[in-house]
């Protein structure tokens, strides 16, 4: 007997919808979407850092799930953004994860060096559903947002945080650490002042580098309402009152730290803060298992930098991974799964258990963890209420505006300008930079 | 650099190319290597060409003009002048002392040792020297000062303070490359010939005239080679100093190497860099030069 | 006689001083690798110590020295071989012969000797990228070829102007061609001068940094150096591994160049004719 056309109809529309429920019941897998790109090779670009050490720890999970194999260079900081830019400048296709620090990410998409992140989320094929963007912590997703766009995933995030020897205070009559840097100078330092018997209140790390850019001069503009420029008008205000308030405030602060600090990196402060000769530090949050693990360990506290008298503006920093647009698109896709999966509410855990520092609130704000890991409350506490995404400017000649701050941040602090001159003078050289090579057409105003 | 003291000694040449025939490898070699990257240099110092900021550009004369009116560049090769000029006559007295005393006849294995020892700072990684310079130079944990400490003086500011860093890092240019000073010189010295040493011990006591009459010219290839290398070693000092504090504090380490390494990779003005080097590669060959013209100007 | 014994002890206070200044920093480094991160910074310096090998177990496991270490190898030995082979004929020709353009060759090799490593790096670096040769040590022995010929060539032609001119005619006249002559009489004589300019070459080699860094910046491929240089930039720098890597990558080059110091004397005559 021939089927009616109804019937027919019927069943065709009956199974559909059997077919589409069956589709939308089979949720989206990592292994399913990485099925195409199986023995494909992703080389990542890493630190030699904790949160690295972790990641490389846990990627045979990822290789074994998706049987696509990441290979990791390791490369020191200071010579990441040198490899990375001369990687695309011959267009050599080495790397196929980037590492963007957050102060660079103008660079790399204004000469469209990476591949916008908004397109791999609009592939349905390999956007994980549960990806939850927004479970990254607002500053950091402002961070890496360039002209509205979102262009990196954070990974290996930092919050500057005070660390304090519990033991030194409380001898010297303090129960709690200063909450302000006037409290801190006034009231704390003077009293645990002690030169013969090397004791000192503060170290600050300044050595030439970024390390006296992001940890040294910066840190002492923010919260005396000092800022590096106007973008609108497109001027350097570093010579402002407020700026150089700041600064020759870091002068006094210096006076009551250990000689020769100007030089010291993180390594010789928090080596120092370790040996128990040094009370407090402003130093980042990845620190604190070197710290815990150091001579004077058992005694270390851990919480928010102290505030200005223009508000808390703590040390900020950290980085995300973006996809190079020079290496063949499905390389492309295998490293969006990759780096997908890193950063993923669901990895956040694990890495951080082994070491890592992730932007996950989610994560971050488990009190299991917190419990587990003193610092991740004032980390959190920090990025919500005490940090801004262009603590450091985002603009594409980053480097070298802050090699001149480095050269001058140190000048004024070894004494060799007094702070006005020496302000004035790096205003000149910056806007004449700037001017000169036309950046301020690409400087990116995150929201705050 | 073929010493004009001796005599020019030839074979006849069976056929025109033979020269040729033993020059030619290294010259393809160096040609290939080392010509492609002078021409690079010198085409882009006439470029304005930032890496990742569009393509280059040509620009003239824009980036030696920039060059030579910007302080940094200027600061940054006098300062080279003045580390240069400070470090070689110290190397080179320094290093003849040396060489004098191994020429010598008395203690015998305190002369073996050094002359073993000498090999060693000239065969130190640069940047190994560097890291162990910033570990024991530290203000606050370095042995160094530890040491002065002991003899009553106080604490040294070396990597904090402009002039004391300075004065650490020549001093840590003396100690790697007096040795090689010292080794050419006492080379130099082995050739003075054994019977005209006897001969001038009868006639004269006076260590000063033996020196002056009789070793000085056997010392002079050494010394113009020795002043020569020491000139082009110093101007290309690049990893001890970097791995000692990067050319701070500030900049007042801040040499010609570092200078540049600056622009081209953080500045990543490769016009600008290019325009620097070529600079400094014409001051570099002016100052050889004239050293070799100077020191033999009264040969003929 | 007093004045005599006044004037040994002197010099021999001075040597014992050149040596201390020597050997201090070497006694440091090497103290220091074997010593835990906290006896490193301690003051009063620890003398006497239980020495600790867990510095050098972290340099081989953690940062693959021992693969770098191999590639230095690797890149040295290439570079020496390379550029005595092609030097010493050359070196040999500017001392045997006249001829016009001598001058500027010499001039040439000089100026490729002065070029400072991080100007030269970019186009390098961009020619590597382009012939996809980044991490291949060939890179690395091609270049280095722009320090090492010229300071072979330097060092030899006077080696071989002392070599008797009377020894080469006598075998021109039993009729030996004249790469014979350089072969297997002049070169065989100049041994010990050869050796210094190899093992003086192999030294820059083996040092050089700022190259191997950005050509082979992979941890398989990378060199001993780059090693250091590596943990410039970590966030802590890691004291006792630092020492314990700068130990392995100083003793092979320190080993060598003592092997050597008595044919340094006679490899160095520079323009000395007996």
């Amino acid at each position: 007997m021939k089927p009616s056309v109804k019937s027919i109809l019927l069943g065709s529309a009956c199974a559909v919808a059997a077919l589409s429920f069956a589709h939308s019941a089979q949720a989206w897998t990592l292994q399913q979407a990485a099925a195409p790109y199986k023995g494909e090779t992703v080389t990542v670009v890493g630190l030699d850092r904790p949160s690295y050490k972790a990641a490389q720890k846990l990627t045979p999970e990822f290789e074994k799930e998706t049987g696509i194999h990441v290979k990791w260079v390791i490369y020191p900081y200071e010579n990441t953004l040198k490899a990375e830019t001369l990687n695309f400048v011959s267009h050599s296709g080495q790397f196929d994860a980037i590492l963007s620090d957050v102060v660079w990410p103008v660079d790399f998409t204004k000469a469209n060096w990476v591949t916008p992140i908004k397109d791999f989320m609009a592939n349905k094929d390999l956007a994980d559903p549960d990806i939850d963007i927004k479970d990254f912590f607002p500053v950091w997703r402002h961070a890496f947002t360039i002209k509205g766009e979102l262009v990196g995933l954070p990974f290996d995030s930092y919050a500057g945080l005070l660390y304090y020897n519990k033991k030194i205070l409380k001898e010297h009559g303090f129960s709690s650490p200063p909450t302000t840097w006037d409290q801190l100078l006034t009231v704390y330092a003077p009293k645990m002042y002690d030169p013969s018997k090397n004791l000192y209140p503060y170290a600050l790390q300044s050595a030439r580098g970024e390390t006296q850019t992001a940890d040294s001069f910066t840190r002492f503009l923010w919260p005396w309402g000092g800022r590096y420029f106007d973008a609108a008008t497109k001027k350097i205000t570093l010579d402002s009152p407020d700026a150089i308030k700041g600064e020759a405030f870091r002068q006094k602060l210096i006076k009551f730290g250990p000689k020769g600090i100007i030089a010291d990196d993180h390594s010789q402060v928090v080596q120092l803060m370790g040996q128990g000769q040094v009370a407090m530090v402003t130093e980042w949050s990845a620190f604190y298992p070197t710290l815990i693990a150091s001579k004077a360990g058992p005694d270390i506290g851990v919480t928010t930098e102290p505030a200005g008298p223009k508000g808390q503006y703590s040390a900020f920093g950290g980085f995300a991974y973006m996809v190079s647009a020079q290496v063949p698109k499905k390389t492309q896709d295998a490293t969006w799964l990759f780096i997908q999966w890193l950063t993923s509410k669901s990895m956040a855990k694990p890495l951080l258990e082994n070491g890592a520092v992730v932007a996950r609130a989610s994560a971050d704000t488990d009190s299991a963890l917190q419990a587990k890991f003193p610092y991740l409350a004032p980390m959190v506490t920090t990025w919500e209420h005490g940090s801004v995404p262009d603590w450091r400017p985002q603009i594409a000649c980053y480097p070298y505006f802050s090699e001149l701050v480095s050269e001058y941040g140190s000048d004024i602090e070894t004494g060799q300008y007094t702070v006005p001159a020496g302000m004035k003078k790096l205003t000149g050289k910056l806007q004449h930079y700037m001017n000169s090579t036309g950046c301020w057409n690409s400087v990116n105003v995150p929201k705050h | 650099m073929t010493d004009p003291t001796s005599p020019e000694v030839r074979l006849p040449r069976l056929r025109k190319w033979e020269p040729w025939f033993f020059v030619g490898p290294s010259l393809i070699l160096l040609l290939a290597v080392g010509l492609y990257p002078t021409i690079f240099v010198a085409y882009f110092s006439f470029h304005s060409w930032t890496m990742g900021m569009g393509p280059p550009v040509f620009s003239g004369f824009e980036n030696y003009v920039e060059t030579l009116t910007s302080s940094d560049f200027i600061d940054s090769l006098l300062r080279t002048f003045i580390f240069l000029i400070v470090t070689l006559p110290i190397e080179l007295f320094l290093g003849l002392s040396i060489a004098l005393a191994l020429d010598q006849t008395r203690n015998a294995w305190l002369r073996r040792l050094v002359q073993i020892l000498l090999v060693v700072p000239i065969a130190t990684t640069p940047s190994v020297v560097g890291m162990l310079v910033q570990l024991m130079f530290n203000t606050q944990l370095g042995v160094v000062n530890y040491g002065l400490h002991v003899l009553g003086i106080g604490p040294v500011d070396w990597l904090g303070n402009a002039h004391a860093a300075l004065g650490m890092v020549m001093m840590t240019q003396i100690w790697e490359w007096t040795p090689f000073v010292a080794l050419v010189l006492s080379a130099s010295l082995a050739t003075v010939p054994q019977d005209i040493e006897e001969a001038i011990t009868l006639e004269t006591e006076s260590f000063w005239a033996r020196l002056r009459y009789i070793k000085l010219p056997f010392l002079r290839p050494g010394l113009v080679a020795s002043i020569v290398f020491q000139t082009i070693f110093t101007i290309k000092t690049f990893d001890m100093i970097y791995s000692i504090e990067k050319g701070g504090p500030g900049d007042a380490t801040q040499m010609i190497a570092l200078h540049i390494e600056r622009i081209a990779f953080r500045g990543f003005d490769v016009g600008l860099a290019s325009a620097e080097s070529v600079l400094t590669l014409i001051v570099t060959i002016v100052l050889a030069q004239s050293v070799v013209t100077f020191l033999y100007k009264d040969e003929v | 006689m007093g004045k005599q014994r006044i004037l040994s002890l002197f010099h021999g206070l001075f040597l014992a001083f050149i040596a201390l200044i020597i050997i201090f920093p070497f006694y440091w480094m090497i103290a220091s690798s074997l010593k835990t991160e906290n006896q490193i910074f301690q003051l009063p310096p620890v003398w006497l110590f239980k020495p600790h090998f867990a510095s050098y177990a972290a340099a081989i496991v953690n940062d693959n020295i021992l693969r770098a270490l191999l590639n230095s190898v690797i890149v040295t030995v290439g570079a020496v071989v390379l550029g005595v082979a092609v030097g010493a004929p050359a070196a040999y020709g500017l001392a045997r012969y006249k001829f016009r353009g001598s001058a500027q060759i010499q001039f040439w090799y000089v100026t490729n000797w002065m070029l400072i490593p991080v100007v030269v790096l970019i186009p390098f670096y961009l020619l590597a990228a382009d012939l996809r040769m980044i991490d291949n040590p060939i890179m690395l022995i091609l270049i280095y070829q722009t320090f090492v010929v010229p300071l072979v060539v330097w060092l030899l032609v006077d080696q071989f102007k002392a070599v008797p001119i009377a020894l080469e005619e006598a075998a021109l006249l039993d009729g030996m061609s004249k790469f014979g002559i350089f072969l297997r009489i002049t070169l065989p004589l100049t041994i010990p001068g050869i050796t210094v300019a190899a093992i003086l070459a192999g030294i820059f080699a083996w040092n050089d940094l700022l190259y191997a860094f950005i050509l082979t910046p992979g941890t398989d491929a990378r060199t001993a150096p780059t090693v250091m240089m590596s943990y410039l930039g970590g966030y802590i720098i890691p004291w006792g591994r630092v020492m314990a890597s700068a130990v392995m990558i100083t003793g092979p080059v320190v080993i060598g160049g003592i092997a050597i110091h008595k044919y340094i004397a006679r490899g160095l005559t520079l323009g000395a004719v007996k």
